[in-house]
């Protein structure tokens, strides 16, 4: 028996499953990546740093604030870029906005269908409407917050190198933190419509999670050291000890393994690991509905990106309140003329790394690593293991059972087929 | 009876996709109108025999499964529209030569066992485009007044000005005369002018504008003491092939 399911709907990009059974034994898992190769990083060698920022950007557009984020630090640590803390703070706000937008599109609107038996959140609108006007509301919001800090909700430009070109207005950061408020019971009742008694195991099997280190203590999205669900560290500069890339013939993205074994990175992995840290009432939820079984099980990815919206929500009125009680610093131009770094955030999807080299101002490395490609392993895993434990007895829906399990992973497809490695030759 | 829609991806980022999906406000009462018969980015439900009276393609064309399903989309389709930067001027891939070496740096000898990669192309270079949705990504309004329109059976205009109109329009002081490297008098307008008045100079992501005066803004550059290579490179990265920077 083959099981051939392409395109893989309700996810970013163009990928596929591919299961080859014979008898009750499964000959080959794969997961399918047709997405074509744009092969951006080609793109921005010997050109500016400044441009590069609007090229990257450009590689996906659910995740281009991390995107953003990543590069912008990447050059700041190979310039020796300080950044006023004010930015700094409004690079956070813009973040969380990000999580929420992303995590709610996937959570809401492509995933939860999967749960309540819809082919979509349209069709499921009939009989949940209130979830899916909820999910709306947060996705909304999410964009609200990018298009107030970034200028757009998708590729904006206004988080620059060391600076930013506009500090947003008074009204529009009050008006964010009054909605923050406001949205809270929301995501409370969607974290509760998640079905977590149901869900099942047919896949279950123990991994290993990679997640930044937030800068600031407790729980957060962006910082300069990597840690494992085993407690190892690396600093992000020594990533690629991590990360260990390779080709493979089924994908335009590349692979990832750390120590010879496939890993999860994302909010499963986050909330795995740093769970504990979680404030308020995330943290409450978190302590309520963790249990061993999210080692196991990568569906529980979609609970806990429910808790980081939650999350999210939390922490930005806190955040506007420091944010507004800071000076506007001078907004100034710095110049990356030469150095080499690393920029790494937790985009919703997982950890994201953009290292650049910079020689006479001009880019002449780049190597971005993108979350997606660093699951892809991972997923083949829990395909397999669930093709295995499913072909003894072959259920009516095989092919929705294997789709679940990417979904839950939110892959960025677009992004995967992009992260490569480069060097110019002189 | 209500139109029959698909919307498609080649390549890209699914920014201009997603700028659909961000219609929060609209989105159930647009799908409400048509009968959505592909939408792979946001539902698992596709009937792919059925002709289609609007289809919406994004992205470039850079594989040959991305060509296949494009000229099967147009066959079947009364309006195909070109949506975002990618699928009308090639996307900011198609902005650097050397396609094949930078193809063999990434990936080495691998044989790709699905598709075929080719160098990226807009859709106009294959098939018949009848409209446009611009930028990089699109505007959200753009797209449901390009919607509204087709749905009426009118086809959809463009903004036939420069993002400088738009920009003065908001009374932005011109970065331009700052000497900024600022292409808003060779983009299209209909981004609402926001990187400028973000005191950030226009990058081009709505593309060419027509009756662009490259070589006069190239000039004033020059003199304002940038380099040949830098404004180049500039100009490149949403000018598609038909912005020849000499």
């Amino acid at each position: 028996m083959k099981i051939n399911i392409m395109p893989l709907a309700r996810v970013e990009g163009e990928g596929g499953i591919y299961v080859e059974m014979e008898d009750e034994r499964v000959k080959e898992v794969r997961m399918d990546i047709y997405e074509g190769p744009r092969l951006i990083e080609t793109v921005v060698l010997g050109k500016r740093p400044d441009d590069v920022i609007s090229i990257v950007t450009r590689i996906c557009s659910i995740c281009s604030t991390s995107h953003r984020l990543a590069s912008v630090r990447g050059f700041e640590r190979a310039g020796g870029v300080e950044v006023p803390e004010k930015i700094r703070l409004l690079r956070k706000l813009v973040h969380y906005g990000e999580y929420i937008e992303s995590h709610s599109l996937h959570y809401y609107l492509l995933a939860l269908p999967d749960f309540f038996g819809y082919p979509d959140a349209i069709s499921m609108a009939e009989k949940y409407g209130d979830l899916v006007l909820g999910g709306l509301e947060l996705k909304k919001f999410g964009n609200f917050i990018m298009e107030t800090i970034n200028g757009k909700a998708i590729h904006g430009e206004n988080i620059r190198i060391g600076y930013m070109g506009r500090i947003p207005e008074k009204d529009a950061l009050e008006h964010i933190k009054s909605r923050a408020l406001a949205l809270i019971p929301v995501i409370e009742d969607g974290i509760m419509a998640f079905p977590a008694m149901e869900i099942p195991d047919y896949m279950e099997e123990e991994t290993n999670f990679i997640c930044l280190v937030p800068e600031d203590d407790g729980f957060g999205f962006i910082g300069n050291t990597i840690i494992t669900s085993k407690g190892e560290r690396f600093d992000v500069e020594e990533y690629k000890k991590v990360t260990n890339e390779r080709v493979v013939p089924h994908s335009f993205a590349k692979r990832s393994s750390y120590a010879g074994s496939p890993f999860t990175v994302g909010a499963l992995a986050r909330v795995n690991i740093l769970g504990e840290r979680l404030p308020g009432k995330a943290g409450d939820f978190f302590r309520r509905l963790w249990s061993e079984r999210w080692k196991r099980n990568p569906l529980f990815n979609n609970l806990a990106q429910a808790i980081e919206i939650l999350f999210c929500l939390e922490q930005i009125p806190p955040l506007v309140d420091r944010i507004l009680s800071l000076p506007d610093p001078e907004l100034k131009e710095p110049e990356v003329k030469e150095g080499e770094g690393t920029g790494a955030v937790e985009a919703p999807r997982g950890t994201l790394y953009h290292h650049y080299k910079v020689e006479n101002g001009r880019t002449v490395e780049c190597d971005i690593i993108t979350p997606t490609a660093q699951n892809l392993d991972d997923m083949e895993k829990y395909l397999r293991r669930a093709a295995e434990n499913l072909v003894k007895n072959p259920p009516e829906d095989f092919e929705l059972r294997l789709e679940l399990i990417p979904r839950a992973y939110d892959p960025c497809i677009s992004c995967s087929v992009h992260m490569l490695r480069v060097k110019v030759k002189k | 009876m209500k139109p029959k829609v698909g919307f498609y991806e080649l390549t890209g980022c699914a920014g201009d996709m997603l700028n659909m999906l961000n219609c929060e406000d609209q989105l159930l009462s647009l799908f409400d109108v048509v009968e959505v018969k592909s939408f792979a980015m946001a539902s698992s439900a596709h009937d792919e025999d059925t002709e289609l009276d609007i289809a919406f393609v994004e992205g470039s064309v850079s594989t040959e499964e991305n060509l296949h399903l494009l000229k099967r989309v147009r066959e079947k389709s009364k309006i195909l529209v070109a949506v975002g930067h990618c699928a009308i001027f090639g996307g900011v891939q198609i902005s650097e030569n050397n396609w094949e070496e930078r193809l063999k740096k990434v990936y080495g000898d691998v044989n790709f066992i699905h598709t075929r990669p080719i160098p990226h192309e807009p859709l106009g270079m294959f098939v018949r485009v009848d409209a446009v949705i611009p930028g990089c990504p699109i505007n959200k309004h753009q797209f449901l007044s390009a919607a509204g329109k087709l749905l009426l059976g009118t086809m959809p205009e463009l903004y036939n000005f420069a993002v400088c109109a738009e920009c003065k329009w908001k009374e932005n002081e011109c970065l331009l005369m700052k000497g900024k490297i600022c292409l808003g008098p060779i983009t299209r307008g209909g981004c609402g002018a926001i990187c400028p008045t973000h005191n950030i100079p226009c990058i081009g992501c709505f593309g060419p504008v027509e009756e662009e005066n490259v070589s006069s803004e190239y000039k004033l550059l020059l003199e304002k003491g940038y380099s040949p290579e830098e404004l180049r490179n500039r100009m490149k990265i949403f000018g598609g092939k038909v912005r020849e920077v000499k």
